[in-house]
């Protein structure tokens, strides 16, 4: 697989049509991750960058253009278990325990969890809920849930992994500690990584490169890439270079 | 000593508990002295006597009505879930079906009752007739459990290449559950009714409905009532059942956060106009189609058992059509006006109550278990208890008519005013205004698709209602000339009054549907389902 890009989107279009109005979401969408590099793709509200997301995922169609996901179709690479995804919202079963979540997608792709609970005890330590695995997610912190979250979009062990704004929920504070608790995760797992979000401070703490997009239509403006050395720590969120960065994000972010 | 004292205390803080016991002292005393009609209302105690005398009786006529009540149960839901996953994933059939489903909740059960005894054998008609009361109630409340799926939980399935029915599997049946638990706990007490309901048309040595039937002549106040209470018992408790099942599964179930996102709406609402049409006029032919087919399946001889055209030809081309004709409308303009009347005063005093509750929460939480309650009372076996206190006059009609619809109305109306968030109540109020501007600005217009809800839901119970009086005591209307013609062996006269009576509920139902579609639409309101 050396070589050919985690995801790629060339050209890609979408049109939403409602009853006498049409609304373009995207219009000539670019974008191509390397393998093994963590992208954030960041803009407004009504970008399209969710929408990017999810045609990625083979959740939505297009209208024209080519997705890519590690050189197959969506709807084949996500159901042969390369891919990994987490939501906004941490999206769990409320009368499964933590680790039926975590072993949901290995029910969807029809393989036996039993076969996995090594891995998925690992995981769960990974995350930090080591002692929680039998807890119901209504017994669970907001942080926590969002943990669970995380660990089940890695059971797949997957080659591509997509995060549409993790912890938009979440407080700064903990926003912050769960940026460094991803990058060791992902450090470890050494994935292709998308995360969607619209937290400037986050996508440049934790990404490679940076996909500026503006809306009405939506599209990427500007690509940047990150010089930050890994792994990087919360001191980096305090220094003038990564400020530095951070407010010519924004600029790009308001189109001066 | 401590706790014992504090237990009693709370007993006595609990307005439900307390008012109950105010009730049952008062119901003593009024028996004892024998204010209701010379008697008809007899002291607590002597029906617990009396009970007791009877022991012997009870067992097996007990035994006969839940058993069959519990079978109609069974089946009635089966059919009622499967029915509702296919609705959902194929929702063409659930349009296909709405005819069928429509008919089967407008229908009421005592018209069709003596129809099912004619064409089924032995226990049949009462396992039947308890599995259509629970159908509608259960498949409703599946799809509607169903459709308010977390979509987020479903875009993990699909995320990993999964189809529609492993999101079913994984997230929308299980997510189902407390809505299931919520039909099956209205639905039980109308399997109860059901059953005796058809006890009571259908012969047969055992089952309440038939004992009723037996004592109904014997002047004896106080066995009527403990049968009453027998089956008020019966119902209420697999009404309670399923209420401490779901209280025990809905913990685990509700989302712990708020999904804003809404589920896909209909699929086929941007359809041609003639496939719509199409589609309406096969779904208001499919219940004929099933009657037909019954008929056909069960081979019961063309004499005893009419088909669709059968009706019509008896109504209107055979020879004695013109008598026939005569005398359902006689008794329609007996049965429709007194319908109509007990329907507007229910529903009017359950919305006045209902909307006057913010002021008086108090009397609204002692008020709510007595008016849940009701709701699973039998009320076949209720009906004989008041003949004997309000006479076999047209009172007793009216007030039959105007406490099956008040109760659920009230309940309806309530729960629907609790929905509006406080933050919405108090912002009039943070203003200055009035409790009667904020009655008029919030909780009217909040009420308004509940009184609507509540007007569509209840005229079959109504229509229930004035036939059972009818049959049973005032002998006027299509409840009378129903048990008339079972003696006259008019087959044709009780398909017809059948047929009748749901179509005048299915057309009711939808033209209050009408109705409250334009208002709300004009208010910017949604059809409370």
């Amino acid at each position: 697989m050396e070589g050919v890009p985690g995801i790629s989107l060339s050209n890609v279009c979408k049109t939403y049509r409602t009853r006498g109005a049409e609304i373009v979401a995207l219009e000539g969408m670019n974008l191509e991750c390397p393998p093994g590099s963590f992208t954030a793709l960041i803009g407004p509200s009504g970008c399209g960058k969710s929408t990017a997301m999810r045609i990625a995922l083979g959740l939505e169609d297009h209208d024209a253009g080519e997705v890519r996901i590690a050189g197959q179709a969506p709807a084949t690479a996500t159901a042969s278990g390369i891919t990994g995804v987490a939501f906004q919202d941490a999206a769990l079963l409320p009368w499964r325990s933590v680790a039926r979540n975590v072993s949901l997608p290995l029910e969807v792709l029809g393989r036996d969890p039993q076969r996995y609970s090594h891995e998925i005890a690992k995981l769960i330590e990974l995350v930090g809920l080591k002692g929680y695995e039998n807890s119901l997610p209504g017994q669970l912190s907001g942080g926590m849930r969002q943990r669970v979250s995380i660990a089940r979009s890695l059971i797949t062990s997957p080659e591509v992994l997509f995060m549409d704004e993790p912890f938009g929920a979440l407080d700064q504070i903990r926003r912050r500690q769960m940026n460094v608790e991803l990058q060791r995760i992902w450090q470890e797992t050494r994935s292709t990584a998308l995360l969607v979000t619209h937290g400037i401070d986050e996508a440049v703490f934790l990404a490679d490169y940076v996909v500026v997009m503006h809306a009405n239509p939506g599209r990427v403006v500007e690509v940047i890439e990150v010089p930050f050395p890994r792994p990087r720590t919360e001191d980096l969120f305090s220094t003038p270079a990564f400020h530095e960065l951070t407010d010519r994000i924004a600029r790009v972010l308001h189109g001066n | 000593m401590a706790t014992d004292r504090t237990r009693w205390q709370g007993f006595w803080r609990s307005p439900a508990l307390r008012n109950t016991l105010v009730l049952l002292v008062a119901w003593e005393v009024i028996g004892r002295l024998k204010l209701v009609a010379g008697g008809a209302l007899p002291p607590v105690s002597d029906i617990l006597v009396r009970l007791w005398a009877d022991r012997a009786d009870y067992p097996g006529h007990v035994a006969a009505t839940v058993w069959s009540s519990t079978l109609g149960f069974v089946i009635g839901n089966v059919l009622a879930v499967v029915a509702g996953v296919l609705f959902v994933l194929f929702p063409r059939l659930q349009r296909l079906a709405r005819g069928v489903n429509i008919a089967i909740f407008a229908l009421p059960a005592i018209a069709i009752a003596p129809i099912l005894v004619l064409t089924l054998q032995g226990m049949a008609p009462r396992v039947v007739l308890a599995a259509l009361g629970v159908y509608f109630v259960t498949m409703t409340a599946t799809v509607v459990g169903l459709s308010q799926y977390d979509s987020r939980s479903a875009d993990v399935v699909r995320a990993y290449g999964g189809s529609d029915w492993q999101v079913m599997k994984f997230v929308r049946l299980r997510g189902a559950v407390p809505d299931i638990l919520g039909g099956l706990r209205i639905a039980a007490p109308n399997a109860v009714l059901g059953a005796i309901l058809a006890e009571f048309g259908g012969g047969g040595r055992w089952g309440l409905g038939t004992y009723l039937l037996g004592s109904l002549g014997r002047g004896e106040p106080a066995r009527l009532w403990g049968i009453g209470l027998m089956a008020t018992l019966i119902a209420g408790l697999s009404y309670a059942v399923f209420a401490l099942i779901s209280a025990r599964v809905l913990g685990s179930t509700r989302s712990v956060t708020l999904n804003t996102a809404l589920p896909p709406g209909d699929g086929d609402a941007n359809a041609p106009l003639a496939l719509r049409v199409a589609w309406a006029a096969a779904a208001a032919a499919l219940p004929f189609v099933l009657w037909w087919a019954f008929i056909r399946l069960t081979g019961v001889p063309e004499m005893i058992a009419k088909t669709p055209w059968g009706v019509v030809d008896y109504l209107f081309f055979a020879d004695a059509s013109g008598v026939a004709r005569a005398k359902l409308g006689t008794a329609l303009l007996q049965t429709l006006p007194i319908t109509a009347l007990g329907m507007v005063a229910g529903l009017g005093f359950a919305f006045l109550l209902a909307i006057s509750s913010r002021m008086m929460p108090g009397f609204i939480r002692a008020f709510m278990p007595i008016a849940l309650v009701t709701q699973t009372m039998p009320l076949v076996a209720l009906t004989p208890l008041l003949v004997l206190m309000l006479g076999r006059g047209i009172s007793v009609t009216l007030w039959i008519t105007i406490s099956v619809t008040f109760f659920p109305a009230f309940v309806l109306l309530v729960q629907g005013i609790q929905r509006v968030p406080q933050s919405v109540l108090d912002l009039p109020r943070a203003y200055g205004a009035s409790a009667w501007k904020e009655l008029r600005m919030v909780s009217i217009p909040a009420a308004l698709p509940y009184l609507f809800a509540a007007t569509r839901l209840t005229v079959p119970r109504a229509l229930l209602g004035v036939m059972i009086a009818e049959w049973l005591a005032t002998g006027t209307g299509l409840g009378n000339l129903l048990n008339q013609s079972r003696g006259y062996l008019d087959y044709g006269m009780i398909w017809t009054v059948a047929s009748v009576s749901v179509l005048l509920s299915v057309a009711f139902y939808y033209l209050v549907l009408m109705v409250e579609r334009r208002t709300l639409t004009r208010l910017g309101m949604q059809v409370v389902e």
